[in-house]
């Protein structure tokens, strides 16, 4: 029961933090529709081209405007010793890193969804499609957020080079996109994709907190 | 109570500490003092895991801590030389945050008074980043009284405070070590507590 309750105090404090810094939230939206418009400026208006490539650009400028804010994943917590403290209050790195895996998704990714049937809009996409980017988008924002916790807290490591993160999650994300992206076109059942999805999410989930907790310790140790 | 066996540290060759050994036990105080970059931190830092040693091992109550390292942890509170406290949270935020880490009993009101006392109450719904750097390590000692733990490990805890407060702290080390606790703390200040030992590191 104690447990528990730690790991509720846990969330609480992460649901306070992200209430305080919300505008970090709105100026990740806001590049995120400003990107759009450049796209649409960029190509033309023609009705048909958008409704061809909506989801695509939808689903790349989702990812990049997501990997804008990791680099706050454990900068803040590492620099000023909160996640020793958690640490010593009975909670394991790997367990760590797994509620902070979950708290950035349910706070930073969830509340992207709402730019979706926005965006949908501007590119003229048909209402099933909507649906489709919306499931793809929840499973695939948890397969980001467990990417950006390994690239954060390899940052932990190297003070200099920020862009290197963002790089390992791009990476990474290239099968996400191959297949949310993918379920629009192809001739296999809708299923079978999803299912795809799910497992790739499932495998991150399972390997990020150990090897973020790695990062960690190692980073402590170095500092 | 605390053992520490043969412990070495060693930094990209540079030997930090060599052979060190140390036993405190309950109601003892003790003090490791030394000039700057003599390793007062390093040794802290090893002796809770953080850092790993070279050589050596440390015990808790007969048991190595290697095995058993939360059921030290959960007797133990580390104050770090920098605040842990969240600059965007308030006070008392920060405070329940902390409270419900290590599961103290303390109720509301004795919060308050605690708070009072540190002449801190005024600022309880003010965002740490709004405190002067005195305040804010005053609301990171004030861990050590409702975590409600035994052994308090405390990184140079004089930085910042006035002389009001290096009283007050000098009292609740007094208190602490009266009812059995046990201190152990690095400083280059030299405070007046009664039975206080120091450790000299070169």
């Amino acid at each position: 029961m104690l447990f528990i309750n730690k790991i509720f105090i846990f969330f609480k404090r992460e649901l306070k933090l992200f209430y305080t810094n919300i505008v970090d939230l709105l100026t990740n939206i806001l590049f995120f529709f400003l990107s759009i418009f450049i796209f649409i400026f960029a190509l033309g208006t023609g009705d048909k081209l958008l409704e061809t490539i909506g989801v695509g650009i939808i689903w790349s400028l989702l990812l990049l405007s997501s990997t804008l804010s990791i680099r706050k994943f454990y900068e803040e917590d590492f620099k000023n010793g909160t996640l020793i403290v958690v640490h010593m209050g009975g909670i394991s790195y790997e367990l760590m890193a797994f509620l902070k895996i979950v708290s950035h998704f349910l706070f930073v990714q969830i509340p992207f969804l709402i730019t979706i049937p926005v965006a949908s809009m501007f590119f003229n996409l048909p209402m099933n499609e909507v649906y489709v980017l919306f499931l793809t988008f929840v499973i695939g924002s948890l397969i980001l957020s467990c990417l950006g916790s390994i690239s954060a807290s390899m940052n932990l490591l190297n003070s200099t080079n920020f862009s290197i993160g963002s790089i390992i999650v791009l990476l990474f994300s290239i099968p996400v996109i191959i297949f949310s992206v993918g379920i629009k076109n192809s001739d296999v059942d809708f299923f079978s994709m999803i299912n795809l999805l799910l497992g790739i999410s499932l495998v991150f989930l399972g390997i990020s907190p150990w090897s973020s907790a790695a990062c960690i310790r190692l980073a402590l140790r170095n500092k | 109570m605390l053992l520490i066996n043969n412990l070495s540290f060693t930094r990209d060759k540079n030997k930090i500490f060599e052979n060190l050994n140390l036993s405190l036990n309950k109601g003892n105080i003790t003090q490791i003092k030394g000039d700057n970059g003599s390793g007062k931190t390093t040794f802290l830092q090893t002796l809770l895991n953080i850092l790993e040693p070279n050589t050596g091992e440390i015990f808790w109550e007969g048991k190595n801590i290697n095995k058993t390292i939360f059921n030290f942890y959960k007797e133990t509170t580390f104050i770090m030389d920098q605040s842990s406290a969240t600059k965007h949270l308030t006070v008392l935020d920060n405070i329940n945050f902390w409270r419900g880490l290590s599961s103290s009993n303390l109720s509301n009101d004795k919060i308050l008074l605690l708070l009072e006392s540190y002449s801190l109450d005024q600022y309880k719904n003010t965002k740490v980043m709004h405190l002067s750097s005195g305040e804010v390590k005053k609301l990171e000692l004030l861990r050590l009284i409702f975590e409600q733990k035994n052994f308090w490990v405390l990184d140079e805890p004089y930085n910042h405070l006035d002389n009001s407060s290096i009283q007050i702290l000098n009292q609740t080390f007094e208190d602490h070590i009266s009812k059995d606790g046990i201190v152990l703390f690095a400083s280059h200040f030299e405070p007046e507590i009664n039975g206080l030992e120091i450790i000299n590191f070169t």
